[in-house]
């Protein structure tokens, strides 16, 4: 092509600079804003050594990585059945990865090779296993992680698609195993990581149903009725009524850019994500790769996520529900996020 | 003279009277299962509802000293001695030791044993001149009409057991309901191996083989199961298919049967 550019310089000029601009609007278009072309890493890229992942409860999130190539990340994970406050009032025998609902939030790069070793506690009572939505392989892992109380399996996966994945017990019957709290996240981080902000958080939807009424007294019981007709007694973030809220919300500033990792590990529901007094600024819809921006309402599939970012602009209180506002207000889907910081009247001013 | 001998009396009688009852909790006693028909769990193209001939089973789970006479009787079974690809390392681990159940205290020796493996209850079995019940054999056994239980269903009995995290430690046998068949605690004490129990898994490899493919029990392929909202058989053959034969379970043990 250059040596042609160069004979063609010396006799038609125009042709040439044409012939330039024409390869140069080729490559820039390589380059495109939603990274689509990148989507998908390359499975014989050579790992670079070998990490563990720090591994986080929520409404906290893992660091971000440093590391710019892929790494053989090695992930353990625990699945604990404990008695635990769902309420005030009422406790639930909850089925858990590492002892908490959601379960630990996971944290790789694109391209990595994701080494898991899952334990079932030998106090468990029932086998457990994981599927989690960022493998291609049989049943995302599950067909590997059959587990009785007391063992250990284990299996490898190459994330080769960037994105916020559910993962989730697949043991039969995998209802039970869900609504009984037994999900959490796996971030794959994009090969550029993720754009930096100032906060980030992990909260996660979920139903649940019990024999005895919303808050009664006691150890309750998993309603198979209820379940079966999708009608609960508790919708909530992160496993517990209040978990997020008062003294546990989560604390921003203004001036903030905060991100809020969102899973919804149903079993059954779908959230209509909203933050009261807030418009997220950006969404990666269904945490894939396009984004929208400017939105009110977003939706999370059960069994799905969504990344959210806003800009902190005034002091106040986000209240962040499902707006599907029964669940908010009665069945407690809401968090909390508090903002400090300097007002901001011309922004938002009350007028006496 | 009068006063002392009564009082001797009474405290030999009532020795007898508690060994006797200790005696009554677990007596190897079997009962008799009627013969009928098990419609399998996860329907195939093969599978049509199983005959399953009348049998004898245990009218209880083994339990500890039961346990503890095999293992007296048979030194290759005793926890230190007992080779690791018939049993593994949680092996009896809930022994004070080779054959002390916990040392002077007597409260689980009337408790269903656990942490053995299937090799071991295989191999007490045996000894007992009896041997493993079959799956089919075991869930014709467990659905046998409960005496009482205070739910409104033997389903929703199980579910409640299943979802209640295990016990420290685990009360005697008979300690829950009996059934039409005479036999108790078929459901709400331990999970028990059967001669069979992950037969119905077929091959994970399913390079053109659909009839594996439908078998396998993984929950995404629920698709042939008979009864999709029997969560509580459906936990109890998901444990079964996450067992190997030298695993040691805490919440595991066995009874045993007998042709007739």
């Amino acid at each position: 092509m250059l040596q042609k550019s160069k004979v063609l310089r010396f006799r038609h000029p125009g042709l040439f600079y044409l012939a330039l601009f024409i390869s140069l609007t080729f490559f820039a278009s390589c380059k495109t804003g939603s990274g689509n072309d990148n989507a998908e890493a390359k499975i014989d890229t050579v790992l670079t050594g070998t990490v563990t992942a720090e591994l986080t409860n929520a409404p906290n999130v893992p660091k971000p990585l440093t590391y710019t190539s892929p790494k053989k990340v090695m992930v353990q994970l625990e699945t604990i059945e404990k008695v635990m406050p769902i309420s005030d009032s009422s406790t639930y025998t909850f089925w858990t990865f590492g002892g908490h609902v959601p379960g630990n939030f996971i944290r790789v790069r694109q391209g990595d090779l994701v080494d898991v070793t899952l334990k079932n506690s030998p106090d468990s009572k029932m086998s457990h296993s994981i599927d989690l939505h960022a493998v291609i392989g049989p049943d995302g892992g599950a067909d590997a992680t059959s587990t009785a109380p007391g063992q250990t399996t284990h299996f490898q996966f190459r994330a080769l698609h960037p994105g916020l994945f559910v993962y989730h017990c697949a043991t039969g019957p995998v209802p039970l195993h869900i609504a009984n709290g037994m999900y959490g996240l796996i971030l794959v981080e994009p090969q550029g990581g993720m754009p930096k902000v100032d906060r980030e958080y992990y909260l996660m939807q979920g139903d649940f149903y019990t024999k005895g009424k919303y808050d009664a007294k006691g150890l309750q019981d998993f309603d198979e009725d209820k379940a079966l007709a999708e009608n609960p007694d508790y919708v909530l973030f992160n496993g517990r009524v209040r978990s997020t809220t008062g003294p546990n919300a989560l604390p921003a500033k203004v001036g903030e850019t905060v991100r809020l990792y969102v899973g919804n590990g149903g079993p059954n529901l779908v959230s209509s994500f909203h933050a009261i007094g807030q418009i997220f600024t950006k969404v990666y819809t269904e945490a894939g790769s396009e984004i929208n921006r400017d939105v009110q309402t977003t939706l999370i599939p059960s069994g799905g996520a969504t990344i959210v970012e806003m800009k902190m602009q005034v002091p106040e209180v986000i209240n962040l529900v499902d707006h599907s506002i029964f669940r908010a207000f009665n069945k407690g889907a809401i968090a909390q996020i508090k903002v400090t910081g300097d007002e901001n009247p011309s922004l938002y001013k009350k007028l006496k | 003279m009068v006063k002392w001998l009564t009082i001797i009396m009474i405290t030999a009688f009532s020795f007898a009277a508690s060994a006797q009852k200790k005696a009554v909790i677990s007596s190897g006693k079997m009962v008799v299962v009627s013969s009928g028909s098990y419609l399998p769990f996860f329907v195939t193209q093969n599978n049509k509802t199983l005959p399953v001939p009348a049998f004898q089973m245990d009218e209880t789970a083994v339990t500890n000293a039961e346990y503890l006479e095999f293992v007296k009787a048979n030194p290759q079974w005793r926890r230190s001695k007992v080779y690791r690809l018939f049993a593994d390392t949680n092996y009896l681990r809930h022994w004070k030791s080779d054959l002390s159940i916990n040392g002077t205290k007597k409260d689980i020796d009337n408790s269903p044993v656990v942490n053995v493996s299937w090799f071991a209850a295989e191999a007490y079995a045996k000894w007992k001149n009896k041997r493993l019940p079959t799956i089919a054999e075991w869930e014709l056994a467990a659905k046998g009409t409960p005496k009482n239980i205070g739910r409104k269903s033997l389903t929703d009995y199980i579910l409640d057991w299943y979802t209640k995290p295990n016990l420290a430690k685990l009360p005697h046998v008979k300690s829950t309901y009996q059934n039409q068949y005479g036999l108790y605690d078929m459901n709400g004490l331990i999970w028990e191996w059967t001669f069979n129990f992950n037969s119905f898994i077929g091959s994970r490899d399913s390079r053109g083989n659909n009839e594996d493919e439908l078998k396998n029990f993984c929950a995404g392929g629920a698709l042939n199961v008979a009864d999709k909202s029997d969560y509580a058989t459906f936990l109890r053959f998901s444990f079964r298919g996450s067992l190997k034969g030298n695993y040691c379970i805490s919440g595991l043990g066995f009874r045993c049967a007998k042709d007739l």
